[in-house]
């Protein structure tokens, strides 16, 4: 037991100088405040804190979550029948098309947003061929609004999704389904009470990365929104490069971190408490 | 099987993860120099002809390390937290006066670059720099409209013309709070440098009116927005119009009769800097007629240079873009640290983008 733990050293050290003091000076900084020429001025303050309680912060943030919690719905919803359909495959073909669903992914991200750029702008690919084939006389203004945006985080995200669901649906014991069948459940019926409440860890694994993921993004409202919309990752951005305010964005940065460990604190709480509930169903019978 | 899907999740975790960092690439470290003869330049990318720089270091027997970075602030600190690493560094104009106050540049020694007098009087010594003793201009140019003429018929004469509703979804501005709250301070026939409240409250009102007619705001992009003809007017930096219009002869760029931004990258060297008369002698070099002619050519912006100009391709002298730069250089005012109210441009910026 004692050479286990011995292993585990290089991992500590590693976590707490690269993960633990970098955290800790953030939340130093966000106690700090700004010298008129952007300095970082020592003296405990919590006005950074304060600052952020102003309709103007509070919105976008409110704006923020919005935007996370409507990605992660998406990607539920597209996520889970793709990843459904991958698991009903044969088994030689899940781990292609496994493959094929991340392939993208071997593309630097910033890059690919770029090709949506060239895809949907007016004069874009898609664009051009919709005028082409005559479905349209002008080109759509595809890009730089909310939905582009909304397209290309769940563009983004997708496979953070599809990877759990997958997990936890190849993992799925089928001969409940074939019992639930034999008892007249009809396959909806059988989805609902037992593929479902059986997959929800990987729905919560992917909601997660996807959530704390969609929290964070700043490339794609820059990119396909024209900047035009400011999540809280864009003002983050802003305050350590144009206004070189680095305690004001510190402390939006601790902020966001605490606030996405409450949100997913409660997640988990609701879902095992859900859980619990259904093993009790579960026991009785 | 599960440890296989771990690993591709790992794989796509680094992929999505690098992606988010966004602009950052990977930089090459600048080697600890093992002998002197290494000059440590940290300049923006793709900012000199690689050839001039092979010349260099044939004629001076050394080793030049280009590192780059993405913005001002990005220099800014790499230079406070140990600038002693790079012996030359290319700060925009305010991003001097920032270094200065901070104590951050050594004083040039002339005597090692007697070129420098071969920059255009208007150019020495400006506002960012008065003793003229810490930095010297390298690219240069000016803010103006841009515009297609197949969209835009009469030729813009004032910042006024951005507000036509004609232009809805169309324009672009730039992705800078300074810059653009500035346009808007000229255009009011204010200072692009206030910190009165009331002209900056003034100035961000009438933007206020004009951002839901904007498509993007851009600096990075705007090239391609405007050769793409996704849009049809808008604010751009000359030697992007330059550009711009080499790609796509239906581009237009004028400077507004209110007046606008001037701005130039330069060249400083750090305080400590390890190889500081290297430093000064690559400075020089660079400011050569003729180096500086090929130089320039290849990375087409105004050659601040006066001697340079016989050597300059017809071509180069004609660009109707870097023209426009060269006239309109009384137009221009410098963007200066404005220190406090920084913090109250950015408030601004942040409800322009928020639409509140």
């Amino acid at each position: 037991m004692r050479n286990g733990k011995l292993l585990v050293i290089p991992t500590v050290a590693w976590l707490s100088i690269f993960f633990v003091i970098p955290l800790l000076i953030v939340v130093a900084v966000s106690f700090a405040s700004r010298t008129a020429y952007g300095q970082i001025f020592f003296q405990l303050t919590i006005s950074n804190y304060i600052r952020f309680l102003e309709p103007l912060y509070l919105s976008i943030f409110a704006g923020t979550l919005f935007t996370a919690i409507l990605t992660t719905v998406l990607t539920i919803l597209m996520g889970y029948p793709l990843a459904y359909y991958i698991a009903q495959l044969p088994k030689k073909w899940q781990q292609p098309a496994l493959v094929l669903a991340m392939i993208p992914f071997w593309i630097n991200f910033l890059i690919r947003s770029y090709a949506w750029v060239i895809i949907l702008r007016s004069q874009g690919v898609l664009n051009t061929l919709l005028l082409r084939i005559g479905v349209i006389d002008q080109p759509l203004q595809l890009l730089y609004n909310d939905t582009a945006v909304m397209l290309g985080m769940v563009y983004a995200l997708l496979p953070f999704m599809v990877l759990p669901i997958y997990v936890s649906l190849e993992q799925l014991d089928y001969r409940l389904l074939e019992a639930a069948s034999d008892l007249g459940a009809k396959p909806f019926t059988a989805f609902r009470k037992i593929t479902l409440p059986l997959t929800i860890p990987g729905i919560a694994a992917g909601t997660i990365l996807v959530f704390i993921s969609s929290l964070g993004m700043f490339v794609v409202p820059d990119v396909m929104g024209g900047a035009k919309s400011a999540l809280i990752g864009n003002l983050i951005q802003n305050q350590f490069l144009s206004a070189r305010d680095w305690p004001f964005g510190s402390a939006l940065s601790i902020v966001l971190a605490v606030l996405s460990l409450v949100l997913i604190m409660l997640y988990y709480k609701a879902l095992s408490l859900q859980e619990g509930g259904e093993r009790n169903v579960k026991d009785l019978a | 099987m599960s440890k296989k899907l771990l690993t591709l999740l790992l794989i796509l975790a680094v992929f999505v993860i690098a992606g988010c960092g966004g602009e950052k690439k990977e930089e090459k470290k600048p080697a600890a120099p093992p002998e002197p003869q290494v000059l440590n330049l940290f300049s923006w990318a793709d900012n000199f002809d690689p050839k001039v720089i092979e010349k260099f270091e044939q004629e001076y027997k050394c080793k030049v390390n280009y590192d780059v970075f993405g913005n001002n602030e990005e220099l800014l600190a790499k230079i406070q937290a140990g600038g002693a690493q790079y012996d030359v560094i290319q700060p925009s104009d305010y991003m001097v006066a920032t270094m200065l106050k901070l104590n951050l540049l050594e004083e040039l020694n002339m005597a090692n670059i007697p070129n420098s007098k071969n920059i255009v009087s208007t150019l020495k010594a400006p506002v960012y720099d008065p003793t003229g003793k810490y930095s010297i201009v390298y690219t240069w140019g000016v803010t103006g409209i841009v515009y297609n003429k197949k969209f835009v018929k009469e030729e813009p004469a004032s910042w006024n013309d951005l507000w036509n509703d004609e232009y809805k979804g169309r324009i672009i501005l730039l992705n800078d709070n300074r810059e653009v709250i500035g346009m808007a301070l000229k255009k009011d026939g204010f200072s692009n440098n206030s910190t009165n409240p009331e002209e900056v409250a003034k100035a961000v009102a009438d933007l206020k009116k004009l951002v839901p007619n904007v498509l993007a705001f851009d600096t990075d992009t705007i090239k391609q927005k405007f050769i793409a003809e996704e849009a049809w007017i808008g604010m751009m930096w000359s030697g992007d119009a330059s550009f711009t219009y080499n790609d796509n002869k239906n581009i237009g760029f004028t400077v507004p009769k209110e007046g606008t931004v001037i701005w130039a990258d330069t060249f400083a060297i750090p305080k400590g800097a390890k190889h500081k008369e290297l430093a000064e002698k690559f400075i020089n070099f660079i400011y050569e007629p003729k180096i500086s002619a090929q130089n320039y050519e290849y990375i087409g912006y105004n050659d601040p240079n006066e001697k340079a100009m016989q050597y300059h391709s017809k071509e180069f002298k004609n660009d109707p873009m870097l023209k426009i730069g060269y006239e309109n250089i009384d137009k221009g005012e410098w963007l200066t640290d404005i220190g406090e109210a920084l913090t109250m441009y950015d408030r601004y910026w942040t409800e322009l983008k928020t639409g509140k």
